[in-house]
């Protein structure tokens, strides 16, 4: 079923179905959905359900009805629409409608096919999100391997996909000792995230205290230890 | 090491040509797949393309054990020398493909998706663009090697939409990089060491619209040899209908423990020869 979910600064305070022919929205009471806010007036907006669509209406609202920072006085919703009503967002989320829209638009086109974003559909798809959803452009981050003991201070930064640590000379972290594999350990980077592999040699690694023989993934702040050797892996955010 | 790999691409029930592409060199342990895309033939040859020109040019570089200046790009300073050979002849194939398809109308529009992996006994790379994966199958779990660059699986990530929703999406064929479309190429490359028993796929979507993760694992388990693998894969893929073309490597490792053993054999020695010797000096020190 179609529903809305009504946020406030990206928080969402509540959902509401819309199980009824029509809904109002506003600040009044006698609302259907009751925003408290003096930026919505008292009967902002509505939306009426026709055949299988909604048509959202602003009530000549004194500040306006945005859908997709779009100044709307009526609109067809469709699934994923981002509706501002004063300080307030109400999410439209409705996937039964995605699908026969979806259908409706392609045509003959064939969806199992691979296809390459043409030019003019992805700047559509690109302004589109970065309207509904500025970008939440994650920052890059990199691992950090920090001695906590041993006789190594400082830190080391995994600016390597893979990261060997051991006594061979081409380790990145190299680290002595009668046992220590001459490649103990490797950290590589991937898509999940950071793993850690025991790779050979007598000195035992553990994460966390615990025994590893294969692989795990990294969390932050674990602790990692190989023989005398301890660190803490963490990460941090770069530019 | 023992390295055993087989592959094999169907048309399927659907399509009238095959527009997938791969190549295994036994010699380098270098294997790629591709799917095309393009009116006409243009994808066939744009995957055709970029698996030649790839195996060319890393097999050129590694075999003269080329440093930096001659490398097609930029050196990535994060990866290793190996690494550096596989991105440089991905930009290569890239800017090739872009060429041609600017050059000749009817190859206009040409692009194509690759997984590619390159194995040595102390590293495995790989490398991906578009929505052909590349899994790792080791000590009885999944893991994907791969980014999809699809515009669901970004969003997936982003957190606007769930992994269930991106699978039914309508756009979940639409690509957000592919070689061929654009001048540069930025693909996924990740690096790890390899481990004994480990089992590498490299697949088009044709294997992974109809055949989920859990299933592949099993699938992967199950198997005594890569090229019953690639078999039963086809197997399942047609039963389920084969809407679209589709292409596999399966790569099987193992007698990688003897590094490991021969440390322990290191060790073992020097113990004897310890022991003796000791020995020895008591038998001096004995009247």
């Amino acid at each position: 079923m179609a529903k809305f979910v009504l946020m406030f600064n990206k928080q969402v305070i509540q959902e509401f179905p819309l199980n009824k022919g029509s809904v109002t929205i506003g600040r009044n009471e006698e609302n259907d959905i009751t925003i408290e806010n003096l930026a919505v007036s008292g009967f902002h907006a509505r939306v009426d359900k026709t055949g299988r669509d909604y048509i959202l209406t602003d009530l000549q609202s004194t500040n306006g009805t945005f859908v997709n920072d779009k100044k709307i006085f009526s609109h067809k919703l469709s699934h994923g629409d981002n509706i501002i009503i004063g300080k307030h967002t109400l999410l439209f989320l409705a996937p039964e409608l995605q699908a026969e829209d979806a259908e409706a638009d392609s045509g003959p086109v064939d969806l199992n096919k691979t296809m390459m974003l043409d030019t003019e559909r992805q700047r559509e798809l690109l302004a589109k999100q970065e309207k509904t959803s500025p970008p939440p452009k994650k920052p890059e981050k990199i691992g950090v391997l920090s001695f906590l003991d041993g006789s190594k201070v400082g830190e080391v930064e995994l600016k390597k996909k893979l990261t060997r640590i051991g006594k061979a000379s081409t380790s990145e972290v190299r680290l002595s000792g009668l046992f220590m594999g001459s490649t103990a350990a490797t950290i590589s980077k991937r898509p999940t995230g950071y793993t850690i592999t025991f790779t050979g040699g007598l000195t035992k690694l553990k994460v966390n205290g615990e025994v590893v023989k294969g692989s795990i993934p990294l969390k932050d702040f674990d602790t990692i230890e190989l023989g005398s050797y301890k660190f803490q892996f963490y990460q941090k955010e770069v530019e | 090491m023992l390295i055993k790999a087989a592959g094999i691409t169907d048309v399927g029930l659907k399509r009238e040509g095959n527009e997938d592409a791969y190549l295994m060199d036994d010699q380098l342990h270098l294997y790629l797949v591709a799917d095309g895309m393009g009116g006409h033939l243009a994808g066939e040859v744009a995957s055709k393309v970029a698996v030649e020109l790839i195996a060319k040019a890393f097999k050129r570089w590694s075999l003269a054990g080329t440093d930096g200046e001659e490398i097609f790009g930029d050196i990535d300073s994060s990866l290793s020398t190996q690494g550096n050979y596989l991105l440089g002849a991905i930009r290569l194939a890239n800017r090739v493909i872009h060429e041609m398809a600017a050059a000749d109308e009817r190859y206009q529009g040409m692009g194509t998706t690759l997984a590619a992996l390159s194995i040595s006994p102390s590293l495995v790379v790989a490398a991906n663009v578009g929505d052909s994966r590349i899994y790792l199958v080791r000590e009885g779990q999944l893991e994907r090697l791969s980014r999809d660059h699809t515009v669901v699986s970004e969003q997936v990530e982003m957190g606007i939409m769930t992994q269930d929703e991106a699978a039914h999406s309508p756009l979940r064929h639409v690509l957000t990089k592919n070689l061929g479309s654009a001048e540069e190429v930025y693909p996924d490359i990740f690096e790890l060491e390899p481990s004994n028993n480990d089992r590498y796929i490299l697949c088009t979507d044709g294997l992974t619209d109809l055949v989920s993760d859990e299933e592949i694992l099993d699938m992967t388990m199950l198997v005594k040899s890569p090229d019953n693998l690639c078999r039963d894969f086809v197997d399942m893929v047609l039963k389920r209908g084969g809407h679209d073309n589709t292409t596999v490597i399966s790569i099987f490792l193992s007698g990688l423990d003897e590094r490991q053993t021969g440390v322990l054999k290191k060790t073992g020695t020097l113990a004897a020869d310890l022991w003796f010797g000791l020995r020895k000096g008591l038998k001096k020190i004995k009247p």
